[in-house]
């Protein structure tokens, strides 16, 4: 085979995949890219008219006086997450490697947090952490002896937390899951060969596993940054963004915004913030890719 | 047996300590799960003040929910299962071509497919009804398996290609020595070495369009076709909750799923690399 | 190898700008089949709960008696509903008769997708002006609320009367009540407080009723039915997650005998009998002696939305006035606990469901929420929510609070 005809096959590798991107993200990026420059309301979904506004959405939403909370919100929900979800993930992949009865079927039923449908999760994790009848409030009094009466989802000090633990607890399945894999696919016999060199436990962990995982890691956090930033039905499901704004991110912003405003065109601004933050990520994933490709 | 110290199987007396640690965790992990079945069990799906046991199982809810939720479970399994098989043929070779062809165009379609992930899922939903009008792809299952395949393409892609990499260039060439083409050596090197990414793919993209609910509320119009996710909501008023049908569904909902896990789980074997390098 | 490159970025980049331009063009054809006649058309509605399904299903079988239209149904989830609204009318797939809350009208109504009323001659004589205030857009009636909603405030006769409390009428009293009755894990008071429209509603009984003003909110008269709320909490007579609470979560406390007293609605009177809880509805307290009490319009509305098709959007009309008529008013009304919006109704209603005369006699005095702002409602509704949230954690006084959330147009 010619290495012209070769090319022309590599491109059917990608063209069902290119093809499927271009229809159906292809015209939503544009359209939420073009929105968040126009005044786009109700009246716009009926007539099709949106007035072209410039950059006075990105501005009015930069400027008002929530915004640095909301960055900072945002900002401390994703890497908070990220990081808990990928240590306690990865401390679990690693338990499960160890062969013992029951642990297939343990580690699928460890899904089941994203099996269950948000709104269901959401409630559930609401009624727990209620001050007053919540059952983690329940367990603590009775663990600790005292009264204990936290209010969860109601101070504002504490809301955050409580609500990236919930999302922690939502993402650990995926970390665990993708790693899980990712530690099945390093070969035993390096194990065995450093083993011999007596490289064995923490040493064996530095020098074979987390170099072997790289690309693994590199995927699975960039993923949980991007999926993060987006997070929106489970924070609207326990807080709303509130109490008093303490859990609003870009995501809910962007949400109440275009659906509790009617003012899609700040939404898109907001949405589309978020997606540069993202797109910075992605970035520098490239980046680190292309160095480890490159090695 | 090798004492590798974190890897490996464990020795016999730990086993059963693994075991019961194994299911410490599922049980510390799990409660909110628990309190779903709890709540679900209690006579007239009280959320307040709920027991710690239900002393006193009501399975109303249960009952409901399988009269009423049968069909919509099958067509969530059948969309699901569908949008697996569709996302793998899609992305698998993709995801070999972006690990292993060198293209500079490759590294703009890997970004492309980074800032689809970004992309908030309502903008999407959106752009698609209308062009799922257009197409009258509206209320039909291949539709909702097209376009549910949005999460799992991008991310299967995604993902395979990280597992990808770490193929080694030795065993493709030795294909390639061996004469065989391109589209061979994909389908008889390549795949099943990369059987666990493949797995890992398809079980998220399950994961992905099983819990979809607003790609299933947005392109159907009619209660034809209507995922278990939307079928939830009958029972979900404006003021009004029917919490032990709401639970009980997402137990049932939850069953068939987990059974597909497990098999699917079972699969992911070690080595499966390095067996092919030896 | 660079003019390669250029062609492989302009194919994608000119399928996508054709399909976008493709896809913009022609949105412009609805769902109506050539030769359909106008004897069926489509209605949509929220997705509720059994019985509402049931009672509803009822009337309109009635109706299409009466009218001699086909009416077909499609249940849509009430979560992301307005969003799905919002993609039919850029779609130009909206149904024949589209249900709304009342709240939501004038945002829906100002894109120019409902029709006009007046184009259809629908009678609404004898409607409250509360309930046609709530219905009108720019001085155009577009839709028909055949039954209301309001809150009132419940009271669990047997925790009253174990701790010799008398039902409160004031603000004053409210808060002694309470407060005696608090204690021991229990909450004398409940209602929700949440950062969304349930917040806004619940707390527009206390707002109006001391003469606050959603135009203007940051106003003393505002600032002192919030305080009343920021006493409830901080002296312990409500429970601090009335943040997060939403009216069906009040009710559940209600119900589990967690708090004596909440606000709510009639919607809840079928949970309260299955429960057995020992209820009584009573009007919500006044600032002081003899003020009146001014309550939120709540309930559906009934709309006609501009789908093109003359005939069936005059099929639509007639179904439209089916439901606003005597009798679907009665038969929605009585077997979905709401009152009838048609004050010619109100005592007849009252001698054939007398639990409901607390509420029924509230609707010739109901004020619709979007009747000064019409789709500005829901800047000032955030506002008051926002201010809500931020006074009760501690943020700021009520009057701050207000002063710093009110909305700036």
């Amino acid at each position: 085979m010619t290495l012209r005809a070769e090319r022309w096959l590599q491109l059917a590798f990608v063209v069902p995949a290119a093809l499927y991107l271009v229809f159906f993200f292809g015209y939503p990026i544009v359209q939420n890219g073009v929105m968040s420059f126009q005044e786009f309301t109700t009246r716009t979904f009926f007539t099709g008219e949106a007035p072209w506004v410039g950059w006075y959405n990105y501005v009015e939403v930069i400027s008002s006086p929530g915004f640095g909370r909301v960055m900072l919100n945002t900002a401390i929900f994703t890497v908070v997450s990220i990081v808990a979800q990928f240590v306690i993930g990865l401390a679990l992949a690693v338990f499960f490697r160890r062969r013992f009865p029951l642990s297939g079927v343990v580690r699928s039923l460890l899904l089941l947090p994203w099996l269950i449908p948000l709104i269901v999760s959401s409630a559930i994790w609401r009624w727990m952490l209620d001050k007053d009848s919540g059952v983690i409030n329940q367990v603590l009094s009775g663990l600790t002896g005292s009264d204990v009466s936290i209010g969860w989802l109601t101070d504002v000090n504490i809301a955050l937390p409580a609500v990236i633990l919930v999302n922690v607890w939502l993402g650990i399945p995926f970390n665990m899951t993708i790693l899980y894999s990712g530690l099945q696919d390093i070969p035993e016999e390096l194990y065995e060969a450093a083993a011999l060199d007596g490289a064995t436990g923490w040493r064996a962990f530095w020098a074979i596993t987390w170099p072997m995982l790289r690309p693994v890691t590199g995927v699975v956090v960039l993923l949980g940054v991007v999926y993060t930033l987006k997070a929106l039905d489970i924070i609207l499901g326990l807080t709303g963004g509130g109490p008093a704004g303490s859990t609003e991110t870009l995501a809910t912003e962007a949400y109440r915004l275009s659906f509790g405003q009617f003012d899609f065109g700040a939404g898109a601004a907001v949405g589309n913030i978020l997606i540069v933050i993202s797109l910075i990520f992605a970035v520098l994933y490239l980046r680190a890719n292309r160095k480890a490709v490159d090695e | 047996m090798s004492s590798a110290g974190l890897i490996g199987a464990s020795r016999g007396w730990r086993r059963p300590v693994d075991a019961a640690v194994g299911i410490l965790i599922l049980a510390v992990l799990l409660f909110p799960v628990y309190w779903m079945v709890n709540v679900s069990l209690q006579p007239g799906g009280r959320a307040v003040g709920t027991p710690w046991f239900p002393l006193n199982p009501d399975i109303g809810g249960y009952v409901q929910a399988l009269e009423e939720q049968g069909a919509n479970l099958i067509t969530s399994i059948i969309v699901s299962l569908g949008s697996v098989v569709f996302s793998l043929a899609v992305a698998a070779p993709a995801a070999y071509a972006l690990a292993k062809f060198r293209s500079r165009w490759l590294t703009g379609l890997l970004f492309a497919i980074l800032v689809s992930q970004m992309v908030p899922g309502i903008v999407v939903a959106n752009a698609l009804y209308s062009m799922y009008n257009q197409l009258g792809l509206l209320n039909s299952v291949v539709g909702l398996i097209i376009a549910d395949s949005s999460a799992g393409i991008p991310f299967g892609i995604l993902v395979m290609r990280a597992f990808m990499m770490n193929i080694p260039q030795s065993i493709v060439e030795a294909a390639r020595v061996d004469g065989a083409g391109i589209i061979r050596t994909f389908w008889s090197i390549v795949l099943p070495v990369s059987r666990n990414a493949l797995i890992t793919a398809a079980m998220f993209t399950f994961l992905f369009t099983w819990g979809d609910f607003l790609f299933a509320l947005t392109l159907t119009t009619t209660a034809d076709v209507r995922p278990v996710t939307l079928g939830l909501y009958s029972y979900l008023g404006s003021y009004v909750n029917d919490w032990s049908a709401v639970m009980a569904t997402a137990v049932l909902a939850s069953i068939p799923a987990i059974a597909m896990l497990v098999a699917a789980q079972k699969f992911i074997a070690a080595g499966a690399t390095g067996g092919a390098v030896k | 190898m660079t003019q390669r490159r250029a062609a492989w970025t302009a194919v994608p980049l000119a399928l996508f700008t054709i399909g976008a331009l493709a896809l913009s063009g022609c949105s412009g054809s609805n769902a109506a089949a050539p030769g359909d006649d106008a004897d069926s058309i489509l209605l949509e509605r929220p997705a509720g709960s059994t019985n509402d399904k049931k009672v509803y299903d009822d009337v309109l079988a009635a109706c299409e008696e009466t009218t001699g239209v086909t009416i077909e149904t499609q249940d849509v989830p009430y979560d992301g509903y307005l969003a799905k609204v919002l993609q039919q009318v850029s779609s130009k797939t909206m149904p024949d008769v589209l249900m709304l809350d009342n709240g939501d009208l004038p945002q829906i109504a100002s894109s120019g997708a409902l029709a006009p009323l007046s184009d259809f001659d629908i009678n609404v004589d004898g409607y409250a002006d509360g309930v046609i205030e709530a219905s009108s857009y720019d001085g155009d009636l577009y839709a028909v609320q055949p039954v209301a909603n309001t809150i009132a405030l419940f009271v669990n006769t047997d925790m009253l009367a174990a701790a010799g409390v008398d039902v409160p009428t004031t603000w004053d009293e409210l808060k002694t009540a309470a407060a005696a009755l608090s204690g021991d894990g229990k909450y004398g008071m409940a209602f929700s407080a949440t950062a969304t429209e349930e917040g806004t509603f619940q707390f527009l009984p206390f707002f109006w009723s001391n003469g606050g003003d959603e135009t203007d909110i940051a106003t003393e008269a505002g600032a002192e039915a919030l305080q009343l709320w920021v006493d409830l909490v901080d002296s312990g007579s409500a429970s601090e997650s009335v943040l997060t609470w939403t009216q069906a979560d009040v009710n559940d406390q209600f119900v589990a005998g967690n708090t004596a007293m909440m606000v709510n609605g009639p919607w809840q009177f079928p949970s309260l009998d299955e429960a057995g809880v020992p209820y009584e509805v009573v009007s919500i307290p006044a600032p002081q002696d003899g003020d009146e009490i001014i309550s939120p319009l709540g309930g559906e509305v009934w709309t006609i939305p501009q789908t093109g098709n003359e005939a069936k959007m005059t099929a639509a009309a007639s179904v439209v006035e089916c439901l606003g008529s005597d009798e679907s008013q009665m038969a929605l009304a009585s077997g979905r606990d709401l009152v009838p919006t048609n004050t010619e109704l109100v005592d007849q209603f009252i001698a054939e469901n007398p639990k409901m005369a607390g509420f029924a006699e509230q609707v010739p005095g109901l004020r619709a929420r979007t009747a000064q702002l019409g789709a500005d409602y829901t800047a000032a509704s955030e506002g008051i929510y926002t201010a809500i949230q931020t006074a009760l954690t501690g943020g700021a006084d009520p009057l701050t609070a207000l002063q710093q959330s009110a909305p700036n147009k």
